[in-house]
């Protein structure tokens, strides 16, 4: 045990996971912390509805899963939108499941990003520039781009949260980051060379 | 951020409205719900388990409670004075395989409340705890856990949520882990040195583990984890009188271990006690009876006021742990299982399912995509969490309380966690 110097402001959240152990309950400490963010990032990505929904499933996810998180990242922002990618990549494959059933019962298919709706979403709220560069990225790139854009992470904590070694974020940074220009325009023959090779 | 695309999309993020206050509390309270069917409960003190134990108290304030209700249960009194021995004077206990060990204490400990912003207030919370272990391991042991009314922190008056508070008991259920290295069993500690020197090195190799260096926040050194190691071989447990002679001797020998003649544990009897500044500015105590070693308790007071946030010289962990005895059998109660304490011995080497790998794929959608859950991480989660799904077995200790989460027992039993965060060579679950 420890003393009061610890727990207020310095209690981190590795510290925390750690009591919820025992302490289930206090995981709402966590929760308190970074819902509103976690929630910012689920409505960029899928709208404000659907984020709600999204930031719920979350922290859900994460409680049960907090017993495997490695206590030895004190901040779990990384962990957290971890999940909360693979929360909204499980929406992006019901919606394409929907599309396939669909599909099968003679609804034609639809076979662009514009029809699956978590990518449809997240391009509507965009400028047409950022959207169209968007279409151009695989759903890797595409969490990466928009983990380290719009979650503000390193590219470490990238790395974390989506379970990449830091070689494959940065190689899949530079990959997107070329598709990327070529969407806006500026081609660059490097970057096609790099794509391809 | 220095690559004008990644600049695009930041600047070109899009505004979206603050997290409505009403679906905000609705997740937080389903989050609350799930949580406390994880039931919440101290967990035993055994050292092996105890990869933090360093940690704090916490209980959380805020959310609607669960709190133990008056009603003892079920009216059980387990027949345990008959066997106990005489206090001063205990005999070895010489338990058959197949029986139990029951020791029981008092225990007094910080516990901080916590709200929204910050620590809401602090209490010395007590509990009286009753732990049943089998002799060989064989089978799973017994925890009873009665609250009792907490005491003020030093200088400053109960808080609300603390006089509020209706402690009541609760059974739990201690698994029993035979593939585990380190058990608390007679049987187990048994085998452990009963010489010092070699009673010394076990101590601080089973203790390696936990020794962190700049990982996180807290540095904790082979010492400190030696130590914290010996208070778990010490809590909850009967210890064989070779095995407590040699631990005795080779706590002595921790760097900063002080003896002390004369220190009352927390039921006013005095013991020898060998001492060691703790972390958050406390001198802990543990207390052996002067002439068969047998542990007592513990007592933490405080050196440094404005760490400990107390007057120097307050006693904040206070602990009187009494003769064990031997029973035949475990009464037989309702228990509810016990969250987070798991054995050591994985079933499967440590993965961690709330990180699946992504394979490497270039392609817009992985396969998984096609799996119908599609979500490993929310598979039939492994025993890891047993008590996750139980949140429905109407427990009877439960009980609604108003407007805080009571006391928390120290979460001193961690499972250890491990994680690699490697490309995994596995493909994507496959699903329909």
């Amino acid at each position: 045990m420890v003393g009061v110097q610890d727990v207020p402001e310095t209690l981190d959240d590795s510290t925390l996971i750690g009591h919820s152990i025992a302490d289930p309950e206090s995981f709402a400490a966590l929760f308190d912390r970074h819902a509103d963010e976690i929630h910012r990032y689920a409505a960029r990505r899928l709208g404000a509805e659907l984020a709600d929904d999204v930031t719920g499933e979350v922290f859900l996810v994460a409680f049960r899963s907090r017993a495997r998180y490695d206590r030895s990242w004190p901040d779990a922002r990384p962990w957290l939108y971890g999940i909360a990618t693979r929360v909204v990549a499980q929406h992006r494959r019901a919606e394409r499941r929907r599309t396939a059933a669909l599909a099968k019962v003679g609804v034609e298919r639809p076979g662009t990003f514009d029809d699956r709706s978590a990518d449809r979403v997240t391009a509507e709220q965009l400028q047409p520039r950022l959207a169209r560069a968007l279409t151009g990225l695989n759903a890797g790139e595409r969490d990466l781009l928009l983990l380290v854009a719009w979650a503000d992470l390193s590219y470490e904590d990238a790395a974390l949260a989506l379970g990449v070694p830091i070689g494959t974020v940065r190689s899949r940074l530079h990959r997107l980051r070329a598709k990327v220009r070529r969407a806006f325009g500026g081609t660059d023959p490097f970057a096609e060379e790099a794509q391809h090779g | 951020m220095d690559e004008d695309e990644i600049r695009a999309f930041a600047e070109g993020r899009p505004a979206v409205p603050p997290y409505g206050a009403e679906a905000r509390a609705r997740a937080r309270e389903r989050l609350l719900e799930q949580a406390r069917g994880a039931g919440r409960f101290r967990l035993p003190r055994f050292g092996w388990q105890a990869a933090a134990a360093f940690g704090v108290t916490v209980a959380l304030v805020g959310g609607a409670a669960v709190t133990l209700s008056g009603r003892g249960p079920d009216g059980v009194t387990p027949a345990t004075s008959a066997t106990q021995a005489a206090a001063g004077a205990p005999d070895d206990l010489d338990p058959r395989p197949g029986q139990f060990i029951l020791v029981e204490s008092d225990v007094m400990y910080p516990l901080f409340r916590i709200g929204r912003s910050g620590v809401d207030s602090r209490e010395l919370t007590r509990e009286h705890r009753k732990v049943w272990q089998s002799v060989d391991g064989s089978a799973d042991g017994l925890l009873l856990v009665e609250g009792r009314a907490s005491r003020p922190w030093p200088d400053e008056s109960l808080p609300e949520a603390a006089a509020k508070e209706q402690r009541g008991s609760a059974y739990i259920a201690l698994p029993a882990c035979p593939g585990d290295q380190y058990r608390p069993d007679y049987a187990s500690l048994s085998t452990l040195p009963s010489e010092a020197a070699a009673m010394r090195a076990y101590v601080y190799r089973a203790s390696a583990a936990q020794v962190s260096k700049a990982q996180g926040k807290r540095v904790v050194g082979t010492d400190e984890a030696a130590w914290a190691h010996v208070k778990g071989l010490l809590e909850d447990t009967y210890l064989p009188r070779a095995q407590r002679e040699a631990l005795f001797e080779a706590t002595k020998t921790i760097p900063g271990v002080e003896v002390t003649e004369g220190v009352a544990d927390g039921a006013d009897r005095e013991g020898v006690a060998l001492g060691r500044p703790d972390v958050g500015g406390k001198l802990t105590q543990l207390i052996f009876d002067p002439t068969t070693r047998q542990y007592m308790g513990l007592r933490s007071t405080v050196t440094d006021a404005g760490q400990a946030n107390a007057p120097v010289g307050s006693v904040v962990n206070l602990t009187a742990q009494y003769d064990a005895s031997v029973v035949d059998e475990l009464p037989d109660v309702k228990t509810r299982p016990m969250n987070g304490g798991t054995c050591h011995t994985p079933s499967r080497p440590p993965s961690d399912e709330a990180f699946p790998m992504e394979a490497p794929s270039d392609e817009a959608f992985p396969t998984d995509a096609l799996s119908e859950d599609g979500f490993s991480m929310e598979a039939p989660s492994d025993e890891a969490f047993p008590t996750d799904a139980l949140s429905e077995d109407g427990f009877p200790m439960e009980a609604p309380s108003e407007d805080s989460v009571p006391v928390e027992p120290p979460g001193e039993a961690y499972p250890v966690i491990t994680r690699t965060v490697t490309a995994s060579p596995e493909p994507p679950p496959a699903g329909d």
